[in-house]
């Protein structure tokens, strides 16, 4: 596979690696030691022989063995040489981590045409430049830029990120780690004059361990292939889009009305709904919505169910679930007869047998297992949003044991509400893959992403 | 802000169709128009019936009633003459357009424009005067299929006049219908920098594309 050593690299070379702990190539040797990477490292200084414990190398072309990353940390001009060397070493993945390239102006743009051009003819391919690079938790590598004292990283999982920027990469992969979120891996395709987007959403698609496809994007690259290769893997793979630059005013001067009114933002979401995309506005909606789709199977109607211990929650919920403006506008199922009799005699009297399922703050760990149970077999009920809250005497860590059971069965989002053990229940939830979010409006949210999948599938 | 200003930003080197020219397009696609006749000079009679509308028809003139170069209901011949010298006054060069008034009804725009990422797009609107002001339109990319069609219905926020508000009524059938048919004819073209159907007016009797814009690229 093209990418294959991209995302398993053998060996990795920094040029421009550094004794100097304030520079970049000192943190991208340094992260890549902690990372507990287990290829060859080779730094590359003509300066120096031993940095941080490696041997160092004058130049790539001093190395013998085979170079699958080279990570250049040097400035933009001195990249373009160095990238150069790689070609002729016949390295296929250079990470370019300056900046000031065509993000600066016209000296800029015409260093990077000069970046682009030495790579021409060549199998060498090029992932930047002004990027962070990659983060591959499966392979131990990280090229980012932060330090391991001061930012988390979130361990394997099954998110397949691609970004754009590096830093809002960065920062929300650090938020993310937090609940113990993982990711499949993150490349920070930076100005992007190679390797784009659609090549690595291809490659993500091809990748058993990714379930889901997050992508955070300004511009598109090639909008029409972008387009068509989406809709072509979207349907085999949940692909979530947060658009950055929303709001920046259409280009053109039009002088008929569809051209006036065109604006980008408009025909990105028509697109996005053509293409089966996952329309994120925030970065923990991104995440919300890749994680929901990434472990959980989509929605076939629109009708569902709550199970709470808490009434307000429920009511709030229904408020969520129904409303068009602060809300999802689906339905709250209207539950057979049958099922709420059999809800009334497992529950206490002053309880709601009616959605949303009222458990009150004598609900326990069975009734929810009895609960849960009748509420998949209610074909009235397409999903279901069960409210684990830890704040009552019945209720327990077992509480996890019994949401992962019903795993396999109907659309099921977890709400965890509280600070105290809600986090550590956060965290076991997302350890057994259950998608389970810490308020109201996140886990609302994440079932109405089940139904937009649901629906593109469906057609 | 009305569209004033509209003729001279493009043209330079783009290729306005004239109004007739475009709908009779529109009618290859089996898309319907108002009965009409093109002349440069008042008719004989008429073989569709009263009341008529007087259109100015020329390349130059994309906004007509900005000036002055559209006159409504026009009851009877001698009415017809009247107004016809008086638009012969105005636009002493021109060709002229006399169409069937169409009833007042419900208005929706669909048009298409082309972006500069995405290429050819498709928007459904509702439309009239106010079609600026609220926004209340959906763009796909171009080609559509049916379902794509249905779904841009769903997106406005006005799609309850798709099932009936009052006394209006859009047809959902036909709306879908005429969406997949633009589609199809801007696919087929290759060249079009913008189109606009507005408004397309329904009434009771069905619908009908009362107005048609096109530049070509």
């Amino acid at each position: 596979m093209m990418f294959h050593k991209l995302f398993n690299p053998s060996s990795i070379a920094v040029i421009g690696a550094s004794r100097d702990e304030k520079k970049i190539g000192n943190v991208v040797l340094k992260n890549l030691k902690a990372m507990g990477y287990g290829g060859k490292i080779f730094p590359i200084n003509p300066k120096e022989d031993e940095i941080l414990g490696f041997k160092v190398y004058r130049s790539i072309l001093d190395i013998d063995n085979n170079v699958d990353i080279a990570v250049i940390t040097l400035s933009s001009s001195q990249s373009i040489p160095a990238v150069k060397e790689c070609v002729k070493k016949e390295v296929p993945f250079v990470i370019v981590i300056a900046g000031g390239f065509s993000e600066t102006g016209e000296e800029g743009k015409r260093l990077e045409n000069e970046l682009l051009e030495s790579i021409k003819d060549s199998n060498t391919r090029i992932i930047g430049p002004n990027t962070v690079g990659i983060y591959i938790p499966r392979a131990n590598v990280s090229t980012a830029l932060t330090l391991p004292e001061r930012t988390s990283l979130p361990g394997d999982g099954h998110i397949g990120f691609i970004s754009q920027s590096g830093a809002l990469g960065l920062l929300t992969m650090d938020m993310i780690s937090e609940y113990g979120l993982g990711v499949s891996g993150f490349i920070n395709i930076g100005n992007r004059i190679d390797m784009s987007e659609i090549e690595l959403i291809d490659y993500f698609m091809k990748d058993d361990k990714t379930r889901s496809i997050a992508l955070y994007l300004e511009t598109f690259k090639e909008g029409r292939k972008f387009y068509e290769t989406v809709k072509e893997i979207s349907r085999k793979k949940p692909i979530i889009l947060l658009k950055g630059g929303r709001t920046d005013a259409g280009a053109r001067a039009a002088s008929l009305h569809t051209g006036a009114i065109a604006s980008n933002d408009s025909i990105v979401e028509g697109m996005a709904k053509q293409a089966g995309i996952v329309r994120a506005y925030t970065e923990l909606e991104l995440f919300d919505y890749a994680k929901v789709l990434a472990y959980q199977k989509p929605l076939k109607g629109d009708r569902i169910a709550i199970v709470t211990t808490a009434g307000g929650v429920g009511v709030v919920t229904s408020d969520y679930i129904t409303s068009q403006v602060n809300g999802v506008g689906l339905k709250l199922a209207r539950l057979k007869d049958e099922t709420k009799m059999n809800i009334k005699k497992n529950i206490v009297p002053f309880g709601s047998a009616e959605n949303p399922v009222d458990l009150t703050a004598d609900g326990s760990t069975d009734q929810y297992d009895t609960v849960l149970g009748l509420l998949n077999k209610d074909e009235n009920v397409d999903g279901i949003i069960v409210y684990a809250l830890y704040q009552t005497a019945k209720i327990d860590i077992d509480l996890i044991d019994v949401l992962e059971k019903y795993m396999k069965e109907k659309p099921m989002v977890a709400g965890i509400m509280g600070s105290k053990i809600g986090k550590k229940m956060l965290i076991e939830a997302e350890k057994r893959k259950i998608p389970a979010y810490p308020d109201i409006e996140r886990t609302v949210k994440a079932m109405h992403a089940l139904y937009i999948r649901g629906k593109y599938i469906g057609d | 802000m009305p569209f004033i200003s509209g003729e001279n930003i493009l043209v330079i080197d783009m290729e306005v169709l004239e109004e007739y020219d475009v709908k009779q397009m529109l009618k290859r696609y089996d898309i319907r128009i108002p009965d009409s006749i093109i002349v440069t000079d008042i008719p004989e009679k008429l073989n569709f019936p009263f009341p008529v509308v007087l259109k100015v028809s020329d390349k130059k003139i994309l906004h007509k009633s900005d000036v002055g170069g559209v006159i409504i209901n026009i009851k009877n011949m001698d009415e017809l003459k009247e107004k016809f010298i008086l638009m012969k006054k105005r636009f002493p060069e021109s060709k002229f357009l006399i169409e069937s008034m169409v009833k007042p009804g419900v208005e929706i725009i669909i048009g298409s424009s082309n972006d500069k990422t995405f290429g050819q797009t498709i928007m459904l609107g509702i439309g009239g005067i106010f079609v600026e002001l609220y926004r209340d339109v959906s763009f796909r990319l171009i080609p559509i299929n049916e379902s794509d069609a249905v779904s841009m219905i769903d997106d406005l926020k006005g799609k309850k006049l798709f099932d009936g508000f009052r006394n209006y009524r859009i047809n959902k059938e036909d709306v879908v219908e005429l969406l997949l048919k633009v589609s199809r004819l801007v696919d087929d073209l290759k060249n079009v920098d913008q189109l606009d159907l507005n408004p397309i007016i329904f009434n009771e009797n069905g619908y009908w594309v009362v107005d048609a814009k096109l530049i070509l690229k």
